[in-house]
Order: structure tokens, then sequence, then C-alpha cells
């Protein structure tokens, strides 16, 4: 039925199957719609977010999909700046993860604000105080380069291109798409860094209180290195699960090699300065606030194996993929990617819900928090999309143009 | 962020993250109008026809972009650059110039039920040029373009005096829910239309006499085998089942394979027009 619209010279399933498929998230869609409905109409009382407990599942999510996101302005900067040309065969899906990634951040983030008629306010009387200005302002900046480097995508599509303006457009837009991949390297390296330096000015919350570099905390520069890092695996990730559901190979295995070795790279750069920020942190910035490290651990369930689960998730893939024979080997750099996506999110997890978790003041008491229903909804609702949204596109545009020749 | 919001100092600070963040926006608002204003003047130009070829030449896999002269064994391995048009190429010329004179003999190809005449040239579009006496050149569908289309239900033919571009859209069909689209293999102008129902389509005065763009003589034979590999990837892409290239695979038990739905899709990507 649809047969017209799919790219030629590339299999795709019947349409009633990829229905079937899509019906599948599509329910979990709105399942997540009626759950952020509820949020918008009665208010954060639907969550089990508090005065104290004022991030969440939602804010753990928003960061860990934008570090996972960066895939797409990190493979941009390699292949438009860096003339990384190997990189071309996932460039189109990289730009559609990270939209799908940074679409659901804003998306949770409307939700999680609320008010959304009043969504304008934060651009016109913006609070200059606030580092969230500048996470606001990067990321639906970064969201428009994004929809932009999206547009050239969709318009490629075998029907569309047929009307000579689309056509044309797609192709001029092309031409100028390393601008966009420039502007997008700037807008995501500043995001990915305000995020992090969000957490390391807590000055109040020593678990997550950072020394300064220059006028941002170490934060800022470890949020920047260790998207940078995980996106490639996320990336490769993904292509992998992509050529798994879809039973064919989508890129050459010098794609997978290419990420591999460059995530392994970042990674090791990563370890090096996170293991430096560690010890100033436990050495340093911690007995200054008045604390010992021990205190941090002290309180069930987070005690210190989720700081040796942590290193061991960015060790152990950093290792795998800096060795070219485990890296050349697909049991082996799939694993280790995935491990790097888990470690990004455990780093996420921690900075977010431990650090609200623990006690800071001696009347103060450790806070559980799990998220309620709507709020897990919500979540899902953000798979959903993402997973619809990268469906269609896999099944109706070009996202891997080497599908063809292999 | 703005001057009125309540609480703004102007400190060094905020001058480079507005700066900055003003900056941005202005570079991808003026990319924006600038690739809408290149559209725009590259449309009044004509060169949607242009573009479209150069676009569908650089999607083609880089094993169908193979040189003419890969496809004869005279060079290992070689990419076309110039998108099929070996006008301009200095390899073509000192390959032609190297080559010795045909011999005469076979007047056609024939191969995999196919009958390629050898008194003209083809496009690897699947379209053939032959040059008549009065310096008009006729256009036609080759046996692979025939068989594989079928009779078409309706076909749209450029008028009399219409001004054909080389690699644009020729003429168009349709059969059954399928839209086809034939690339042309010269440019000129049309002085006379045929159709399904007679062996040729067109009759084009050239606007250049150099026909060295189109594949000749030795050429064809290997190209056809090519062509026929081609066939068999598209229609494994189409999902028809796969069927042995060689002498026992005619191009009419291959199109007879080919599910009605991917009809659009196969003849497309033969077409070199997806």
């Amino acid at each position: 039925m649809d047969r017209r619209f799919i790219p030629t010279g590339v299999a795709r399933c019947s349409t009633s199957r990829f229905l079937m498929w899509l019906a599948l998230w599509a329910a979990l869609l709105a399942f997540g719609l009626y759950s952020a409905g509820l949020c918008l109409v009665e208010g954060l009382n639907q969550t089990h977010m508090n005065n104290r407990f004022a991030f969440g599942l939602w804010i753990f999510l928003d960061l860990t999909v934008i570090a996972l996101g960066a895939g797409a302005f990190f493979t941009g900067f390699l292949l438009y700046i860096l003339k990384r040309k190997e990189l071309r065969g996932v460039i189109n899906s990289a730009v559609v993860i990270g939209l799908m990634c940074y679409g659901g951040a804003m998306a949770v983030l409307g939700v999680d604000v609320g008010q959304p008629l009043r969504a304008w306010f934060t651009f016109w009387y913006p609070n200059v105080h606030s580092m969230l200005t500048e996470v606001t302002f990067c990321i639906s900046c970064y969201l428009t380069v994004l929809l932009i480097e999206y547009l050239p995508i969709v318009l490629k599509n075998r029907k569309l291109r047929q009307v000579p303006h689309f056509l044309v457009f797609e192709h001029e837009l092309h031409n100028l798409v390393y601008v966009f991949a420039g502007v997008g390297t700037f807008l995501s390296f500043f995001h990915q860094g305000s995020l992090g330096g969000l957490y390391g000015v807590l000055r109040g919350r020593p678990f997550a209180f950072r020394e300064e570099l220059g006028i941002w905390p170490t934060t800022f520069f470890l949020f920047i290195l260790s998207a940078a890092a995980v996106g490639p695996s996320f990336i490769l990730l993904t292509t992998w699960l992509v050529q798994k559901l879809a039973r064919k190979p989508l890129v050459r295995p010098a794609v997978f090699e290419s990420l591999g070795r460059i995530s392994g790279l970042l990674l090791a750069a990563y370890v090096l300065l996170k293991t430096v920020d560690t010890i100033v942190w436990l050495r340093r910035t911690t007995p200054r606030s008045g604390f010992l490290p021990a205190q941090y651990y002290a309180w069930k369930p987070f005690g210190i194996w989720l700081l040796f689960v942590e290193i061991a998730l960015f060790l152990v893939p950093m290792a795998i993929l800096l060795i070219p024979k485990l890296r050349a080997r697909t049991a082996w750099l799939v694993p280790a990617a995935a491990m790097a996506c888990c470690g990004v999110a455990l780093n996420r997890f921690v900075l977010t819900i431990q650090t609200l978790a623990l006690p800071t003041l001696s009347f103060d008491r450790f806070v559980y928090y799990l998220p309620s229903w709507q709020e897990t909804g919500t979540f899902l609702a953000v798979v959903a999309a993402g997973v619809l949204v990268y469906s269609i596109s896999f099944r109706y545009f070009v996202l891997f143009p080497e599908e063809r020749e292999l | 962020m703005l001057p009125w919001n309540y609480g703004l100092h102007w400190t060094l600070g905020t001058m480079v993250f507005l700066g900055a963040f003003y900056t941005v926006l202005v570079v991808v608002a003026t990319t924006l109008v600038s690739a809408v204003v290149r559209s725009r003047r590259s449309l009044r130009a004509g060169g949607a026809d242009g573009l479209r070829w150069r676009s569908d030449f650089h999607d083609l896999a880089a094993r169908d972009r193979a040189c003419r002269h890969q496809l004869t064994g005279e060079l290992e391995c070689r990419e076309c650059p110039n998108g099929f048009d070996c006008r301009q190429c200095d390899t073509h010329r000192a390959i032609l110039e190297q080559r010795p004179a045909p011999e005469p003999g076979a007047r056609s190809v024939e191969d995999f039920g196919m009958t390629f005449p050898l008194d003209r040239l083809y496009h690897r579009g699947h379209t053939w040029v032959r040059r008549e006496r009065n310096g008009t050149v006729t256009v036609g569908l080759d046996d692979l373009g025939r068989v594989l289309v079928g009779k078409p239900d309706s076909v749209d033919l450029p008028r009399k005096g219409h001004r054909l571009r080389l690699h644009a859209t020729a003429w168009r069909m349709r059969k059954g829910r399928a839209g086809l689209s034939v690339v042309s293999p010269v440019a000129g102008i049309v002085v006379e239309t045929g159709g399904p129902d007679q062996p040729w389509y067109l009759k084009v005065r050239p606007e250049q006499a150099d026909l060295r763009h189109l594949l000749e003589g030795i050429e064809v034979r290997p190209w056809l085998a090519r062509e026929m590999e081609r066939l068999q990837r598209a229609l494994m892409a189409a999902g028809a089942a796969p069927q042995p290239v060689d002498g026992q695979a005619t191009l009419a038990s291959l199109a007879a394979s080919c599910p009605e739905e991917c009809r659009e899709a196969v003849c497309g990507a033969m077409f070199l027009r997806p």
C-alpha cells in the first residue's frame, strides 16, 4: 500500500506488519500522553516530587537522553567539520536520534515546568542568574537546528522530491548543512556543560558541589566530555539494534569500528579527568564542606557499590573500545557501547537522585523517592514517541545511505 | 536576556552570553533565508532537472556508477565522476584514441532474450538514440525497458518544439498504479512524437552533434550483463524471488517475477530515475 513512499533499492516489512508495530508503540504513547495530561491539568501533585525532591525521574531522563543524543552533534562535527567521511553512513540516523532525544527532553521539561501557555515567559523574562536559562536557550536553539537538519532527510523522500521546490530546497539546505553542524556543536557543547554546571554550583549539596575551573565548576567540562564520549556509542548501539530488527546490514563494519574507536578515546580522556575530579572532590572539596566521603555512601540503597559500578561502567568499555582486536568483534563492541551508555545514565542518576536524597543538615533525614505512575507514564511517552519517529523515518526516508550497497 | 528584563545588569558575562546567543540566532536565520533565496534562484533558472540528475546519480550505489570502460574491462576499477556525461572526460577521450577500429560483423547484440541493434547508441537509463540523415535523432526505449514496462496504459510525451535537457525527464508513462519517468539521452528540440505503438518515442533536433556520452558497439554486451545483475538486485530489494543470472535467465522471466506493486521502484531504479 505504501510501497511508493519507500526508498528504492531497500526492502522493508509489509504494511500490515509495520502498522502492528506502530500500534504497539502508539498505545504506549496514548497512555503516556494521558499521564502527561493529568500532570499538566491537575498539577505536580500527580507526581511524587516535592519541595525537597524537586528533580525526579523526568530530570534524570532529560539528562540521560541529552547525553545519549549528543551523538547527533558529535557525529555532525566529525563528519562536516573534521571530515571523517566514513560517518556519512550514520549521519542521518544520528540526526533522527538527536531529534528524538532533544524533542523528548523538551516535551518532558514542558510537563515538568507546567503552565504551557506561559512557556514563552522563559524566553521573554528569563532569570539571568540561572544556569537553567542557558540550558533552556541552548536546548531550544539546538532543537530548532536539529529540525532544520531533519528537513532535508524528509524532503529527500521518493515522492516529496518529485516536487521541484522541495528537491531544490533540500539540495540548497544540504549544501549549507556544515553551518548547522557548526552551530549545533557550539550549542550542544554549551548546554551539555550548563547541565553539568547546574549540579556543580549546588553549594548546599556537597555531594554534587565541585571546585571551579574558570567560571565553571568541573562538572561543566565532565558533562561535555562524557556526552561526546557516549554519543558515538549510542549511535553504534542503535544502528546495531536496527540492523538486528531489520535483519540486514545497514552500514559497513568500518563505521562501527570508527565509532567504537572515537568513543574509546574520548572515554579514556573522560576517565582520566573524572579520576582527578573525584580525588579532588574526596580529598579537598568534601572535607571543606564538613563532610566525610563515607557519609555519602552510608545510606542504603546508595552504598559505595554504586560508585564502583559507575567506575566499572566507564573503565571496562573504555578498555574494550581501545583494544583493536576486541573492538573488531561485535560480541565485545556492542556490549561495550551498551555499558558506556548505562554508565552515563548511572552518572546522571547519581547526580540527580542521590544528590537530593542525601541529608545535608544535622536535623535532615534521608529521603526516599519513587516516581508515580503518572511520572513513569510520561517517561514512557517519550520512549514511545522516539520509537515511532525513528520507525517512520527508517521506513520512508534514507537513514542509512549505504544500505542499498550492502 | 532582554534590556527590559527585571534584574538585568550589563556585565561582561551577560554581554558574552547574549552576544553568543544572538549570533547563533542570526547565523541560523541567515543560513535558512540564504537556502530559500538560492532555491528560488535555482528554480527560476530551471536548475531543478540538473539537480535531480546530480542527486539521483549521487544516490546510486558506487558499483552502479561504474565507468563504461570498467564495464568493457579497459579499466580495472573506476567510478564515473561526470554523471555519465563523457563528453568532457579526458580518460574517455584517451581510451577511445587507443581503441582499435571496430571490425564489421555483428549488427546486433542478442542476449538474455533481448536484441540491441548496433546501429544505435544507448543511454544507461535504457533509451536508444539513432542518428538520422536529416540531422535529427530518433529516441526510443531499449528492449530491456520495453519488456520491463510492457505496454504502458498512458504516455505523456512532450509537445513539438519542447526543449529537452540532457538527463532531464524525456517523457512519462503510467502502467497500472506505477508512474514512470524516462531520462532524456540527448538535449535538443522535439520535432516529432511517436509512442508505444511505434518503435520510437521522440524525434529530436539535437543541440550538439557530439553524442560520445552514449554507449556503442563493444560496450553494449558487457553493459547489458551488468544491467541484468542490477535488475536482479532491484527485484530482490522489491521482494521478488532471486533467479540465477546466466544464459538461462531471460529478461522476460525476470520481469514476470516483479510484484505489481514494486514495478515503479524496479523500473525507477533501472531507468535511473528512482
